[in-house]
């Protein structure tokens, strides 16, 4: 149906749209119809004949004219340019809203060239989005209402389209007025009489009026000239009248009116420019409670404007003011559309109708200024009545310009502060970023401390000693090694000397050191075939070698700490070597005898270093081959786990952990080295106990094995901090000398060799 | 309870202390928490009188004589009239007749008009006799108080008479808009408004063109045949 209806009316024949005159241009709606030359002579005509008609004020309407003077209107020359521009805007919007209409209606209504809008299609359909967006506001504004509310109002409001719209063609304006206003009335009944608004509390009801009205009326609204400076009424003619007027008035100042306004107050000249702004939205409203509502907060800025608690006195003055500034568009149309057709118990009481009645007041006045109601002179009015409009009111124009540049600095400022609250948030975020990384470095640091500082013993020294010397002896004759640790006791300690002597020298025992780890490995290769044998027989020479520690440490500490450098680069060689090529086992005897006694000392001087890189030795025992200071101990142990592996299985991973197969056999000790520490400790402290120890040498099996016990205990919570714990032993050590040794013998129960040994160990006793 | 809504106007000379009248009522409304809106220009307030509620709208009205003619369009719909005159001003004593002349002529509808006479502070320089004032005001059938919206007297009596006055007046002839008869609105509304008039005139051009013309010829040719 629709489809139907509205095809036709769409569809424009090419006749349609040439000139009404006949001339072969074609026509346009904006010219009633006829090409812009036809239209133009037609204008001067008819402007001929207004001039001629000696009354101006003649109330018969000129439809066609209608159009073309509005054009003029907008055209006209203004001095506040600002608003006029909004003004002219708001206008030419609707105006050509209004065309589209119109020409859509011309087209569908009938064959024949009649203007009048109230031709309209008899099948007359309200799209269907009116009730759609009826359904969604109602139930946004009233969600607590029952549906049959909402379908008694549509329903209603449909009805009541339909009824002005069919009115509108016969009736005049005011019989459609008072038509509405009945209509108005019928629909306050039916909620009074319907069960569906049997619990609709009486300012529910209201509401539910308004809510009719609106929508009704903001439908109503768009129609050209049906409610809306509807045809047969001159209200566009005196829309136009009003605004020349008020632009001639546009000299009245604040003085004239006898109102309190400063000019030269910010407060004050927002408060206008709000109210001016107000005042002109009334005519972008659509439904009369819409203006109503712009008029209201027009009015409460007005009051603003006047001071509390401000009177009728001073509110009509200021109103008057701001309507003469502002110069609403349409001002008549709009305030006559409110009269005619908005809820007349509304308009006649409350708030809002108060308002408008002060503002159709202000109209008034300005319809009827004379020099008296100015308290001025009838000459100087006269005088100023006679200059353009152009020149007058340029004070107030220029000041509520300067407004409007406030109020945009304003905004501008806001934006401007809100950017830089932004940027500073921003900056903000940034410096917590940044403290939070330098925390988190300091955290990181202090953690690391933390564990260092925490993980106590000296490991190293007493696994790499003890090994070293074990492996290197229990590569061949056990028994043998430790006679022979009394000749590298011996020995070491002048290589020692002549190492310190010469610092470059340390390469040179780096390569003999290197020869020595393959001894080990050799070493190991025969371990493995032992087996269980070798770890027995290697705690024997760690002893041994602990004791030669212990004495060379006496030594190095008593001489110098030269000495203890010399070991440690002595420490260093023998890492390298291990991984390295082997060599003759002479010269790894040779060798392990001076890397024994270094050993011993670098234990003691090269904590710092150590300790940073032993953590990373523990974690692989390639690493410990690429070590340089550390190596010389975990190569002990690297190259024991070789030997075991190679002996034990074939793993080749396993294999670095070789230290496990000595924890197994350290468990077999364990016990008897739980005991030993406190014997250790106090061997260590006097050297003499070094000979005791190596009387225990018979023991040295469970000391040594004990470590590695120490290590599997370790290796369940400490595995990861191990390497850390050995070095920081080693620093007290160090500085501690013989007192150290002797922790080192109780931390050795604890967390001695374990950093390397422990994961190995717990996974193979696993 | 019944309930009932009024508008009240307030008109009066220039200087009569009008607006000084309704701030001075609300501010005391403002302390009994009933609540009027913005401005002293406009505002409503509940009086409760015997067992009904009466709201009232107050609307005040510029006093300047310039806006003398604009009058009618506040006065229009009211329900009551509070005519304020100062004492010691004859001239708006004066002013009071004609504006109650002017609302007996303007206003089809019963009005509830009370004469107030402002500043009876100013009791030395009076210049309007009290008893000449309250004759005056019981030839019109008005109530006449004296109040001093500077010192406070009288104030309340003024609107508490008018309410109930207003309520009598909805209980006898229904022309107040009531919550529980809203048949009053209907009767109310078009009277006094220029619609009616315009109405009754386009009814007229219309019904000759349809009926009466085409009736009078009938009977002309009926009287030619006789």
């Amino acid at each position: 149906m629709s489809f139907a209806s509205k095809m036709p009316s769409l569809r424009i024949d090419q006749s349609d749209l040439k000139c009404k005159n006949g001339c072969d241009y074609f026509g346009n709606p904006q010219w009633q119809g006829y090409c812009s030359k036809c239209h133009r002579e037609q204008m001067m005509r008819q402007r001929r004949a207004e001039k001629a008609s000696t009354n101006p004020s003649a109330t018969l309407p000129k439809p066609e004219q209608k159009k073309p003077e509005r054009g003029l209107k907008l055209s006209s020359h203004s001095s506040f340019s600002k608003f006029e521009e909004k003004r002219l805007r708001q206008s030419e919007t609707l105006k050509k809203a209004n065309l589209l209409k119109f020409s859509v209606f011309k087209k569908s209504s009938s064959d024949d060239h009649d203007h009048t809008p109230e031709k309209r299609p008899p099948e007359f359909k309200i799209p269907a989005m009116v009730f759609e967006g009826m359904k969604h506001d109602f139930r946004a504004r009233f969600p607590a209402l029952a549906p049959q509310v909402d379908r008694d109002a549509r329903v209603f409001v449909h009805s009541f389209i339909m009824d002005v719209i069919k009115c509108a063609n016969v009736m005049t304006v005011d019989e459609l007025s008072e038509r509405v206003q009945r209509q108005y009335q019928r629909f306050m009944k039916h909620m009074d009489t319907s069960p569906h608004f049997g619990n609709v509390d009486s300012d529910t009801k209201e509401l539910l009026l308004d809510f009719v009205e609106k929508h009704a009326m903001t439908y109503l609204h768009e129609l050209p000239s049906v409610v809306f400076s509807p045809s047969g009424t001159d209200d566009e003619r005196l829309d136009r009248a009003m605004s020349e007027r008020i632009q001639q008035l546009s000299w009245v100042g604040e003085r004239h009116l006898e109102c309190k306004l400063d000019r030269n107050s910010a407060a004050c000249r927002q408060l206008l420019y709000k109210a001016i702004s107000e005042l002109l939205g009334m005519d972008s409203a659509m439904s009369p409670g819409g203006k109503l509502a712009r008029v209201r907060r027009c009015c409460r800025h007005v009051l603003a404007l006047c001071g509390a608690p401000a009177s009728a006195d001073d509110l009509l003055p200021a109103l008057i003011f701001t309507v003469l500034k502002a110069n609403p568009p349409r001002l008549v149309s709009n305030i006559n559309f409110v009269t005619r057709f908005c809820n007349a118990q509304r308009l006649m009481t409350g708030e809002g109708g108060y308002y408008f009645t002060n503002l159709c007041c202000a109209v008034s006045f300005i319809e009827n200024l004379t020099a008296e109601s100015l308290n001025m002179d009838k000459k100087e009015f006269d005088c100023y009545m006679a200059m353009p409009a152009s020149i007058g009111g340029s004070a107030w124009a220029a000041a509520l310009s300067l407004c409007g540049c406030a109020r945009e600095a304003e905004e501008q400022l806001a934006a401007a502060q809100a950017l830089l609250r932004e940027a500073r948030d921003v900056q903000a975020q940034a410096q917590a970023v940044h403290d939070n990384a330098a925390t988190f470095e300091e955290q990181i640091v202090k953690k690391v401390q933390d564990v260092l500082s925490k993980t106590p013993l000296e490991i190293k020294p007493r696994r790499e000693l003890p090994q070293f010397g074990k492996f290197k002896s229990s590569a061949k004759p056990l028994i043998d090694l430790e006679p022979s640790v009394v000749p590298k006791e011996t020995n070491p300690e002048p290589s020692d000397q002549a190492l310190a002597q010469t610092g470059t020298s340390v390469q040179q025992p780096l390569i003999d050191y290197k020869d020595p780890p393959i001894d080990h490995k050799e070493t190991e290769a025969e371990q493995p075939r032992i087996d269980s044998r070798v770890p027995i027989a290697l705690p024997a020479p760690p002893l041994t070698t602990k004791d030669q520690k212990e004495q060379q440490i006496l030594t190095v500490d008593t001489s110098s700490t030269e000495p203890e450098k010399l070991n440690i680069l002595g420490f260093e060689v023998i890492d390298r070597p291990s991984p390295k090529s082997p060599q003759n086992l002479d010269q790894n005897w040779d060798l392990k005898q001076t890397s024994s006694l270094e050993l011993l000392t670098p234990s003691l001087l090269g904590f710092t270093p150590f300790d940073s890189r032993s953590i990373d030795e523990l974690m692989t025992p390639d690493e410990f081959v690429s070590d340089h200071l550390a190596p010389g101990l975990s190569n002990i142990n690297y190259d024991i786990d070789l030997s075991d592996f190679s002996g034990d299985n074939s793993l080749a991973e396993d294999a670095p952990k070789a230290k496990d197969p000595f924890s197994p056999d350290g468990i077999k000790k364990f016990d008897p080295f739980a005991p030993q520490p406190s014997t250790f400790a106090e061997t260590l402290e006097k050297f003499n106990e070094f000979s005791l120890v190596d009387a225990k040498t018979n023991r040295p099996y469970d000391p040594f094995e004990i470590v590695h016990r120490n290590t599997d205990p370790f290796s369940a919570g400490l595995a990861v901090t191990l390497p850390q714990q050995t070095t920081d032993p080693f620093s007290p050590q160090q500085k501690e000398g013989t007192s150290i040794l002797d922790d080192n013998n109780s931390p050795t129960a604890a967390c001695l060799l374990p950093s390397p040994l422990l994961p190995q160990s717990s996974g193979k006793p696993a | 309870m019944k309930v009932i809504e009024a508008k009240i106007v307030v008109l009066g000379s220039q200087g009569v202390g009008k607006t000084s009248l309704v701030v001075r009522y609300i501010g005391k409304m403002f302390s009994k928490h009933i609540s009027p809106t913005i401005g002293a220009s406009f505002f409503t307030c509940n009086i409760s009188v015997e067992d009904s509620r009466v709201k009232l709208q107050v609307w005040d009205t510029a006093g300047q004589e310039r806006f003398r003619s604009m009058a009618p369009m506040y006065y229009r719909n009211a329900n009551a009239a509070l005519l304020v005159f100062d004492i010691s001003s004859a001239a708006s004593f004066a002013a009071i007749k004609g504006w109650v002349k002017e609302l007996q002529s303007n206003v089809p509808e019963p009005m509830v008009v009370s004469v107030v006479g402002n500043k009876c502070d100013l009791a030395e320089c009076r210049a309007v006799p009290r008893a000449e004032a309250a004759q005056y005001a019981a030839s019109i059938g008005a109530q006449y108080a004296e109040t001093s919206a500077l010192h406070d007297q009288g104030i309340d009596q003024v609107f508490l008479s008018t309410a109930t006055s207003l309520l009598k007046m909805s209980t006898s002839n229904g022309a107040i808009r009531s919550y529980d008869s809203a048949d009053g609105d209907s009767d109310r509304v078009p009277t006094g408004s220029p619609t009616e008039e315009t109405a009754t005139h386009t009814g007229k051009v219309e019904l000759p063109a349809w009926s009466i013309d085409s009736v009078a010829h009938g009977e002309l040719q009926k009287s030619m045949c006789c």
